[in-house]
């Protein structure tokens, strides 16, 4: 799962291009990344866009979310959950959850 | 639960019968036609996901009620944390926001051959491709004498809705000094941490309003999900209340009867004044009809698309499903659908699916200020779902009170999240 096309620009592009009017800015294609993404909206809503309590992703810069993620993974940053999630994810995927995230509508 | 129940509590609620919400966002629907049967975790988020990933699908999402009750944060019901609108989900953004097209209707009959689908309310649904997002239903009778009409004596609660509602009032109605009996099945079954989460907050709420109260756990297993978090959380707040009575030691439930209230295993029997039976599980019925289920009673499916391995066309997600490693949970069922989802846009563009990923995550709460965690990525590897080696896992023993008490609001969190994420 490693060294897939991270390239969030075209894919946004893509997304809206096969979009009807009405969607723009929801829908967006099922790629590898967004398929990744995706699973963490469970706790921090569609699109990064948490409702509650969670962390939220929007607004939030590429390089920041990337930071904050590494950090999980090595367990620089206190987690309660989530330095056991980042530790399943290779540095490359988590760039690539954090470029999705960040290139989002917010 | 039988169908007047589910009429009378709908009536109860003053939710209409049948409801159909087909207009909206779906006029832009000429692709192909997908049909999602169910409207929990696992289908409302199919569906969305579906319409989020390619617009131009045809999507129709059909439930047997006119909302769906969550079994998560339905044990904070139980106690009056939360009423019955907070664990209420209603289809309406699905359509509205979505362009899904939403009806109220039991599914009665699949037919692979022809790829329709039939209703109890004589309607007919063509598709191109099934999701099938059924939940669980109950194997009556595996506890002898416990049958659908012993479950409105001793409610086992684990569809949340009229069900939850019974065993709150009979935990308002039984005395100071009661005794309560929670007996969960043996593996697999839906929401594994779900019945000791239950134990703790009913022990919390009897510690309070009936401190003379006991409860005791009569189980059918030796360990459960989070098992060692939990006894450090009875350990401190409900050791005078709580008794976990291991498979090992004869815990478990082996005969109920529901005319004198009796609760047996093989060497004891109780009078419990509130008796929660939670018994062994199959997939929701609908997939049993229409022959999706192997021997074990649910559903087994292609690890990375979801599609059943006993027929073409049809895809079955979520409690349902045999997935590997992964639990039967709200958070696994809203996964595989976005998984389930990717892969059938790309089934019908001729492109091979893409490799599973997916996580659960799942909190649950041993008092309203106490939460514990569960994590796990999840891949496919050796043709089955596993979890991703050194990485998830539970919250740490021995943490302090802020931890847990964060671990809490991050339950609350998830859930508003997630719902938000299936239904909104």
């Amino acid at each position: 799962m490693r060294g897939f096309p991270v390239t969030p620009v075209l894919r946004l592009a893509f997304g809206l291009a096969l979009a009807p009017l009405a969607l723009v800015g929801t829908a967006h294609a099922a790629d590898q990344v967004a398929v990744m993404a995706d699973a963490c909206s469970g706790c921090h809503g569609t699109d990064g866009h948490s409702v509650g309590g969670m962390p939220a992703f929007s607004g939030k810069k590429a390089d920041e979310l990337k930071k904050v993620l590494h950090d999980f993974k090595s367990g620089a940053r206190e987690a309660t959950v989530m330095d056991r999630i980042a530790k399943a994810y290779s540095v490359e995927q988590l760039d690539a959850i954090a470029d999705y995230f960040a290139s989002r509508k917010k | 639960m039988t169908k007047i129940s589910r009429r009378s509590f709908n009536a109860l609620v003053g939710a209409a019968g049948a409801l159909s919400l087909a207009g909206g966002l779906s006029a832009c629907s000429s692709g192909p036609r997908v049909v999602v049967v169910g409207g929990g975790f696992g289908g409302a988020t199919a569906a969305k996901y579906l319409k989020r990933y390619d617009p131009s699908l045809d999507v129709t999402l059909i439930d047997a009620q006119a909302s769906h009750f969550t079994c998560p944060f339905s044990n904070t019901v139980l106690v009056g944390m939360n009423d019955m609108a907070y664990i209420e989900r209603k289809f309406d953004k699905l359509n509205t926001m979505h362009g899904v097209k939403v009806f109220t209707d039991m599914v009665t009959a699949i037919d692979p051959a022809t790829k329709v689908v039939k209703t109890a309310g004589g309607k007919t649904f063509e598709y191109d491709r099934l999701i099938v997002s059924p939940g669980i239903d109950f194997k009556w009778n595996a506890i002898e004498g416990y049958d659908e009409a012993a479950s409105n004596v001793m409610p086992h609660a684990w569809k949340a809705g009229p069900q939850t509602v019974l065993l709150k009032k009979q935990l308002e109605a039984m005395p100071n000094g009661g005794l309560v009996v929670i007996a969960p099945p043996g593996n697999p079954f839906r929401c594994p941490p779900g019945p000791y989460e239950r134990a703790s907050l009913i022990a919390g709420y009897l510690k309070k309003h009936k401190p003379k109260s006991k409860l005791l756990i009569l189980d059918a297993k030796d360990a459960f999900a989070k098992d060692k978090l939990f006894k450090e959380g009875w350990e401190k707040m409900y050791d005078d209340i709580i008794e976990w009575v291991p498979a090992a030691k004869n815990g478990k439930v082996t005969k109920v009867n529901a005319k004198d209230g009796t609760v047996e295993t093989d060497f004891e029997k109780f009078k419990p004044a509130v008796a929660n039976i939670i018994p062994p599980q199959t997939a929701g019925q609908i997939a049993i009809t229409a022959g999706l289920a192997d021997k074990s009673g649910f559903c087994p499916v292609d690890p990375n698309t979801f599609e059943s391995t006993l027929a073409k066309n049809i895809h079955v997600i979520g409690d349902a499903a045999i997935a590997g490693d992964m639990p039967k949970s709200g958070y696994s069922a809203s996964s595989q659908a976005k998984v389930c989802a990717a892969a059938i846009i790309a089934l019908f563009k001729g492109e091979k699916p893409l490799p599973l990923s997916a996580i659960n995550t799942c909190y649950s709460l041993v008092a309203p200020d106490y939460g514990i965690s569960v994590a796990a990525v999840f891949a496919v590897k050796d043709g089955k779902i596993a979890s991703i080696p050194n990485s998830g896992g539970v919250s740490p023993m021995g943490a302090n009170y802020q931890f847990r008490k964060k671990e809490a609001d991050f339950a609350v969190g998830w859930y508003q999240s997630i719902c938000q994420d299936s239904w909104a």
